[in-house]
């Protein structure tokens, strides 16, 4: 047996495609360098099978296999899939820890506290009146301070109470707009999803690589992953089922979902975009649902107005209750605030005080018992309340560093894997370059040898 | 850790070194800018409650601190006033001892009376003084004038008091019972400054010098009981003395531990700017040069 004359043309074909292709490929990785969300690509090669020639030997008579190129079997991701459901993990509590800091620092900025704008200050003020009334009986420019200063502090609770509602109702329709079954941000990733995985389980069954698309998915996971917690299985057809909330977690942890988020080419937003599946979940809804839940009716703002009612209550009891336990022996004078409002948002100095401002309303001693108040029960629930929002807010913001910098190395963790490096392209574009150029001297070489038989054989 | 540094990768963690520098350095910054390092409840929960706590105790101690100002110029009120009437009622002690003599004549007497009349207008006058507004020896009702001018010597006040809140459950008399002293005048008889001094007068015009040496005895009661009020005034002042250094002692203090916790330490806050500001320098110039370069400043265009 021979070997066939124009074997090595083929061979030296085969490196040059498979040079090309490397170098097509780094073009890609490197026009994709700053890409968001873009895992660099590998042309994977193997050698052809061999060709055998038997009996090549003519003295042992032994045949030998004779390479004959190169294939290029397909064109992958560089993906880590352990590292991205650690992203996602991390995403969700960043962007849960994210939400909370963002409201409670609005909260925190609503106190404005310690200044001598807040409540705190006005109560002292409020207190310092009485104080002043108690030691001027009867002056009208006493009498109209402690009036003034009763209504601001009134006035501050009711704004406190009212910004607190505000907060809740835009929680509240934060949360119905994220996730909204027709047009909200958990649906349409649920939706772009299912699409992608139809498309890609048609371009497997195809046998073409859908690098593309499924960098496109995993994007739109990571931006899921942001509402709250999610778990990705993937399935032999290149399709991927996503658990969302509450199952997702549940899921890690063993137990099959049977009611995911993405099934393959179709979204179930009915069985999870509930309270029960999302709360306590982490994310974004998590932590809105967490600072209030419309449909219980709870949440840390509930809290805080629960406490700052306290406030209101104990300001109009205590005040009302030392005015009417100094006139023990006396005659009953009007009660400083409304009896009827005890709440932050209802607490008022009483209107019937306002009306007959001219006549002097409080005696010395009932002026003397409310000015004891300072630094009393109300101002003491106060400044607990002060305390707990600003340690609520302190914890938020640094767990959310905390979140935020695993994330970023992680992040970072996923780009040493998965994103382009131009020095590594450049130096892969030197390597693949040359074994083109060797390549086609090897079929320049071959095309001599050719040529010089053919000479060979047309002189004699 | 990491194997591969990708361009992304160096460009995003620059990035965040900047970022970060620049977070830190806009904190100190605040904490310049305002000169305290607890802005917002969140610098500083626990450090909070107690700035809250201590700016309420400041106020209650301004509040003390009022009330004993206003106090002090109410006893110094009653003071002079009490002086001024215990001179009145020594002149008078001094024109009744000459007519007691019996060597004055008629119209001496009655010149003498006539400057009794004009010192009890005065005693009343003085009785009626005022602090800010306030008639400080009518009992609690404040808004009336003890004693009206002209014949009539009832007191016109109530038995009521005035006190002074100068310290948590502290709270101080600052009324004088001038009326136990004063009495209600001739009328009451009994047997009070103002009766004893119009019974005087009443003895000088009509001449009766023996009246006078037994009007002359109960004149030396009342100025006791007159001196027994004014100690007592004198006492309160010197309570409202010790309680204003008190509360100036307590004011330094609240305020010092105040300033501790909320006032930024500026020595080392300006330290920590310079510092932060350089390390954003550094940051920012390692970014400058670290990002642009790449192996293609090394490649010749036709390379290889």
């Amino acid at each position: 047996m021979t070997i066939p004359t124009y074997m090595g043309l083929n061979t030296a074909l085969s490196g040059l495609e498979a040079a090309q292709a490397a170098i097509d490929t780094t073009g890609q990785n490197i026009a994709n360098a700053d890409t968001p969300g873009y895992s660099r690509q590998r042309v994977n090669m193997t050698e052809r099978s061999e060709l055998t020639i038997p009996a090549l030997s003519s003295y042992t008579g032994d045949g030998s296999q004779f390479g004959t190129g190169v294939d290029i079997t397909s064109i992958t991701r560089i993906r880590d899939t352990f590292l991205d459901s650690q992203y996602r993990a991390q995403n969700t509590t960043e962007n849960g820890e994210n939400t909370s800091s963002t409201i409670l620092s609005q909260v925190q900025a609503g106190l404005a506290e310690p200044s001598t704008t807040g409540l705190s200050h006005g109560l002292d003020q409020f207190f310092a009146d009485w104080s002043t009334l108690a030691a001027h009986p009867g002056d009208a420019g006493a009498q109209q301070a402690v009036m003034g200063d009763g209504a601001n502090v009134a006035d501050q609770l009711n704004t406190l109470a009212g910004q607190l509602n505000t907060l809740e109702s835009q929680v509240t329709s934060q949360y119905n707009t994220l996730t909204d079954p027709t047009n909200g941000a958990v649906a349409n990733d649920a939706n772009q999803i299912a699409q992608l995985n139809t498309q890609i389980a048609q371009a497997q069954a195809a046998g073409i690589d859908a690098n593309a698309l499924e960098d496109q998915r995993d994007n739109v996971i990571d931006d899921l992953s942001q509402y709250s917690s999610v778990n990705v299985t993937t399935q032999s057809n290149g399709m991927v089922n996503v658990s969302f909330g509450n199952a997702a977690i549940a899921a890690g942890n063993g137990t099959a979902d049977s009611t995911p988020l993405v099934n393959g080419g179709s979204v179930d937003l009915t069985d999870n975009l509930t309270d029960t599946n999302l709360s306590g979940a982490g994310g974004t809804l998590g932590s809105l649902l967490s600072l209030h839940d419309a449909t219980t009716g709870t949440g840390q703002i509930d809290t805080y107005m629960t406490t700052l009612n306290s406030v209101a209550s104990q300001l109009v009891s205590t005040v009302n209750g030392a005015i009417s336990g100094a006139d023990a022996s006396g005659p009953t004078a009007t009660p400083f605030f409304d009896p009827t409002g005890t709440t932050a948002a209802t607490i008022a100095v009483n209107p019937s005080l306002s009306a007959n401002s001219t006549t002097p309303p409080y005696t010395t001693s009932e002026a003397n018992a409310v000015a004891s108040l300072s630094g009393g029960a109300a101002q003491q629930t106060y400044n607990a309340f002060v305390t707990q929002v600003g340690s609520d807010v302190q914890s938020a913001q640094n767990s959310q560093q905390t979140a935020q910098s695993l994330l970023t190395a992680i992040g970072n963790q996923r780009q040493s894997v998965s994103g382009v490096s131009l020095d590594e392209e450049m130096t892969n574009l030197i390597q693949f370059q040359q074994a083109y150029q060797a390549s086609a001297r090897v079929m320049s070489t071959i095309n001599d040898t050719i040529g010089t038989l053919l000479n060979m054989v047309s002189s004699g | 850790m990491i194997g591969r540094i990708t361009n992304q990768m160096a460009s995003q963690m620059t990035l965040a070194g900047i970022e970060g520098a620049l977070d830190r350095l806009d904190t100190t910054q605040e904490e310049l800018s305002t000169g305290k390092s607890i802005n917002q409840p969140s610098d500083n929960p626990s450090g909070t409650a107690l700035v809250l706590q201590l700016n309420t105790d400041l106020s209650n101690l301004t509040n003390y601190s009022n009330q004993v100002t206003d106090g002090t110029g109410w006893a110094q009120a009653q003071s002079s006033a009490l002086t001024d009437i215990t001179n009145a009622t020594q002149r008078i002690q001094e024109l009744t001892t000459e007519a007691a003599n019996g060597t004055q004549t008629a119209a001496d007497m009655q010149a003498s009376a006539q400057e009794v009349n004009q010192l009890i207008d005065q005693i009343k006058q003085d009785a009626n003084t005022q602090y800010n507004g306030q008639y400080v020896f009518s009992g609690s009702a404040t808004s009336t004038a003890p004693y009206q001018s002209g014949s009539n010597d009832t007191y016109g006040g109530n038995s009521g008091t005035v006190t002074r809140t100068i310290g948590p459950n502290t709270s101080l008399t600052v009324s004088a019972n001038l009326e136990g002293v004063l009495g209600n005048g001739q009328s009451s008889g009994d047997g009070q400054l103002l009766d004893t001094l119009r019974t005087i007068a009443g003895d000088m015009q009509s001449g009766n010098s023996s009246g006078l040496n037994s009007d002359l005895s109960s004149l030396t009661t009342n100025l006791n009981s007159l001196t027994g009020l004014s100690a007592n005034v004198g006492a309160v002042q010197d309570r409202l003395q010790m309680a204003s250094s008190r509360i100036q002692t307590l004011q330094l203090s609240d305020n010092q531990v105040l300033s501790n916790t909320q006032d930024a330490d500026m020595a080392s806050t300006e330290i920590s700017f310079s510092t932060q500001q350089a390390a954003l320098q550094a940051a920012l110039q390692a970014g400058a040069n670290i990002v642009q370069q790449s192996l293609m400043n090394f490649l010749g265009s036709g390379s290889g």
